[in-house]
């Protein structure tokens, strides 16, 4: 009898014991979590109110994902509280002046963008992914943005972070067997032709936004120092 | 007996709620989409549902009573820019400066180059000089940097 309750009450304590171990586990490898205020001071301190979005740097294989995400990140932004000045008008402009390549500005003096536009800040995008990736029997469709804003007055980067998102576009279960996986091919290659990226585009911006601290125009603008975030490098960093 | 779940559902609940509190800032519509299949197939059409969008926009904003988003008052008086609509750009500019003293050097650039292209292309009615230079004609659309260095004060944040 006692034999047998001690041998239960060991193994709670095992139990318990593995418990904790999952969770300093989870804790130490997982992602960390830090503030906004630690991790983008430079951003307090200058306090842009206003951004241009430069034309996004397309490092994906997909020649049209430039145009097409660059019409997916304006509105978000505002969001943040941000005067975000109107891309349409102002890559315009910028290609007028000669300037389509943004990657040769990266380098560069940002002050012009503060005498032209009048802007406190440039947004700078990277498209890391814009891709389908063909399995045997699934398909991933990516999306994955690496977001920098730098200043026109120090040329520091106040804020940087990515935005990521996978979707399996298989399907649900089409059944298993021989037949099942056929089925689910077929489908695969169906949903990918009509695969649209744009509003996954619009779902890795909020997920890359989630770490900015807000602007002039935000209820919370200045209040979310202590607002954390999972501290996670962008994907060119890895 | 189950103090864990209602603790996690309470914090669920305060967590849901404070991310939506910030969306009802603006009324965009659907501005995306439209510019999206503007870039994607650009005619006639789908510049005319843009340029219905962001009237949308305004039209939604002051019904609701929103203020509205950054680039929009902008962004349509440049499509009647572009059409040679002078007066409603010029209008649409400053409205934008009105509503956002960020945008002033910009709009101010534009706006120059709004006065500067006087002679309107498609004013079916009226006489127009011959060949108003279509070249002239976009250089001045284009490169609003004409601007002197009269416009050059960064408004303080």
């Amino acid at each position: 009898m006692k034999t047998k309750l001690s041998a239960r009450r060991n193994l709670h304590k095992a139990l318990l014991l593995f418990i904790m171990l999952i969770c300093i586990n989870l804790s130490a490898c997982g992602p960390k979590m830090i503030t906004k205020g630690d991790k983008y001071p430079l951003l307090y301190e200058e306090q842009p109110v206003s951004i241009l979005i430069l034309p996004p740097i397309n490092e994906s294989t997909a020649a049209e994902a430039k145009d097409y995400y660059a019409t997916t990140i304006q509105e978000p932004l505002s969001f943040w509280g941000y005067y975000v000045f109107p891309y349409e008008i102002t890559t315009e402009i910028l290609k007028m002046e000669g300037i389509y390549d943004t990657e040769l500005l990266k380098s560069l003096p940002l002050q012009k963008f503060r005498e032209y536009f009048g802007a406190d800040a440039v947004l700078f995008t990277t498209i890391k992914k814009w891709d389908l990736s063909y399995l045997v029997i699934a398909s991933n469709l990516t999306v994955s943005v690496d977001c920098e804003l730098k200043s026109t007055q120090s040329n520091a980067t106040l804020w940087k972070y990515n935005g990521t998102v996978t979707v399996d576009l298989s399907g649900g279960n089409t059944g298993g067997g021989l037949v099942g996986l056929v089925v689910k091919t077929v489908v695969t290659a169906v949903s990918s032709a009509m695969a649209d990226y744009v509003p996954h585009a619009r779902t890795a911006n909020y997920r890359a936004l989630q770490s900015l601290p807000y602007g002039k125009y935000h209820a919370l603008y200045g209040k979310d120092r202590t607002q954390q975030f999972m501290d996670q490098p962008p994907l060119s960093d890895r | 007996m189950n103090v864990p779940l209602v603790i996690v559902s309470a914090g669920l609940i305060l967590f849901l709620s404070g991310c939506a509190g910030g969306q009802k800032m603006y009324y965009w519509g659907d501005y995306s989409d439209t510019l999206y299949k503007y870039k994607k197939n650009p005619s006639e059409q789908s510049l005319l549902d843009h340029r219905q969008s962001l009237e949308r926009i305004l039209e939604e904003s002051a019904k609701n009573n929103l203020r509205v988003p950054p680039g929009v008052y902008a962004e349509l008086g440049y499509i009647y820019f572009r059409q040679n609509k002078k007066d409603l750009a010029i209008q649409n500019f400053q409205r934008e400066k009105a509503l956002y003293p960020e945008a002033t050097l910009l709009m101010d650039r534009l706006e120059k180059a709004a006065v500067l292209a006087d002679k309107p292309k498609d004013d079916r009615g009226r006489t127009k000089e011959p060949p108003p230079p279509d070249k002239t004609d976009r250089h001045a659309e284009g490169s609003p940097p004409a601007a002197g260095p009269g416009g050059d004060k960064k408004v303080a944040p």
